[in-house]
């Protein structure tokens, strides 16, 4: 587990890794799902600003859209999850992550977000 | 809310529970996936109990339903079942619903639970100077679907032998855990199957008799999801997705329900069979998606740009392993079965392809 993971009220999560920034879904998200079916991630390059949505996650009973913690430019996607959704339900939360960016403003894109922990603690 | 008698069954097991039609239901247990496969390839258990069940009994009680159903329930024979609709003056649908003909003038009614008390007020409505009885003893009464491939073994395990079990549409009375008991072999799943209906203080017994004895056979538990998934991979129409009000049989592809030559008058039959004859501006259409993506309720549906109608269901079918959906398109543009149309999800247009209502065969035939 990132120990600098923060999330969002929309459970997204972010944690920082050699100067880039990963952002997927919490495990109460995922649990709250269930089968993740679809995913939809964005173009590589493409930029959004906090709390645009950034992409879809479906799963067997409706669409649930997704929305950046944070602001920042698409630098990856984690294609495999195109092909292969479920991954998400198989693999510890915090490896299946969505987008890797890069967040020039993210001292005060974050300043809402909570630790893992406390907004573990809120959502239970 | 209201909780069924399998309410504290449901959380021992560990089910995720939702609101459906003012009830607390299981919406499922592990998972969706795995529960639907589970009923197609081994059982599944369902917990059914909030649907409706009201009896008709008395002199009138054939010509009382006559005069609200397209179907012809004079040519129901004793315990046999009959799909139909009850159809209002404009000949929308105001429920659709199972008649099991217990014997003469005796007939048993399963409604969905959603409509139980307008249906409950239509049939007082319609009561009129027939003489029948309308007894609603949802009350009184449970029902579980037992469902899947290795359904009537389980069944014979559990105290009723494979010759004394019904034929598919049928219903017989039994004794089960020194209990009567309805039971028929219908279904909303696509798969051979039956549904039991025991007095609510006998459920528990009987649910979990069913689950113990029907381990050899894998079977599962199965919530509101899978039951979901498992009607649209076998084409059936819902009541407030498919079916409503303002939706006759006729577009809504069920005229295989309406009795072209019934003598009779019932609620709406002008319209109904103005409707046969020259046709409807919309009507229900299957659809499987070409492009990656999932078609959802309100959905638009387009052709050549034009918007031509919603969809009403879509889902990723878990066995056949397609995105597929149900929806009504309007007529005037002639589409038919091969014909490419665009599902609009979020902005974008996906192409999909309208089908035959038969996303599945129905590969285990009862009996």
């Amino acid at each position: 587990m990132a120990e600098n993971m923060l999330c969002s009220s929309s459970h997204e999560y972010v944690y920082e890794k050699d100067g880039y920034y990963y952002i997927g879904l919490t495990d109460y998200a995922i649990s709250q799902l269930g089968d993740i079916v679809f995913v939809e991630l964005p173009e590589i390059n493409s930029t959004y600003t906090k709390g645009e949505i950034f992409g879809t996650i479906e799963s067997v009973k409706a669409a649930s859209e997704i929305y950046m913690p944070i602001g920042g430019k698409v630098e990856e996607i984690n294609e495999q999850l195109i092909e292969k959704p479920e991954l998400l339900n198989e693999n510890p939360f915090e490896d299946m992550w969505l987008i890797k960016i890069s967040a020039p403003h993210f001292e005060e894109d974050s300043k809402d977000l909570k630790e893992y922990s406390v907004y573990k603690e809120e959502v239970e | 809310m209201a909780r069924t008698y399998l309410y504290n069954n449901h959380i021992k097991l560990g089910a995720k529970m939702v609101d459906f039609a003012g009830w607390e239901m299981p919406v499922q247990y592990t998972s969706i996936l795995e529960e639907h496969n589970n009923v197609r390839k081994n059982a599944g258990l369902f917990d059914v109990s909030h649907m409706g069940e009201i009896f008709v009994t008395g002199a009138d009680a054939l010509n009382f339903l006559q005069n609200l159903v397209p179907q012809n329930v004079e040519k129901l024979i004793d315990k046999k079942a009959l799909y139909c609709q009850f159809t209002n003056e404009n000949g929308g649908i105001v429920d659709d619903l199972l008649i099991y003909k217990l014997k003469e003038n005796d007939y048993l009614l399963i409604v969905n639970a959603s409509r139980l008390e307008t249906d409950h007020n239509w049939l007082l409505k319609n009561k009129k100077a027939y003489n029948v009885n309308i007894e609603n003893k949802s009350d009184i009464y449970s029902m579980v679907a037992l469902q899947g491939p290795k359904a009537s073994q389980i069944l014979s395990e559990i105290g009723i032998p494979i010759n004394e079990q019904p034929k598919t549409f049928y219903i017989t009375e039994a004794k089960l855990l020194n209990e009567d008991v309805y039971i028929s072999r219908t279904g909303y799943t696509g798969e051979d199957g039956f549904e039991i209906i025991i007095r609510n203080e006998k459920i528990s017994e009987l649910w979990e008799t069913i689950l113990e004895k029907g381990k050899p056979y894998n079977i599962m538990p199965i919530g509101l999801g899978a039951r979901d998934t498992l009607r649209l991979e076998a084409a059936m129409s819902l009541y407030g997705n498919e079916l409503n009000e303002n939706t006759s049989p006729v577009e809504a592809n069920l005229s295989w329900t309406i009795d072209k030559d019934k003598t009779q008058n019932y609620i709406g039959k002008d319209i109904i069979m103005s409707q046969l004859k020259n046709g409807t501006d919309k009507r229900l259409i299957a659809f499987k998606m070409l492009d990656r993506g999932i078609a959802r309720h309100e959905y638009g549906i387009f052709y050549n740009n034009e918007e031509i109608g919603k969809v009403t269901s879509g889902c990723i079918a878990p066995f056949i392993g397609q995105n597929i959906g149900l929806g009504y398109i309007k007529t005037d543009k002639n589409l038919k079965v091969n014909d490419t149309i665009q599902i609009k999800i979020r902005d974008k247009m996906y192409n999909a392809m309208i089908t035959t209502k038969d996303f599945i065969t129905k590969h285990n035939k009862g009996n």
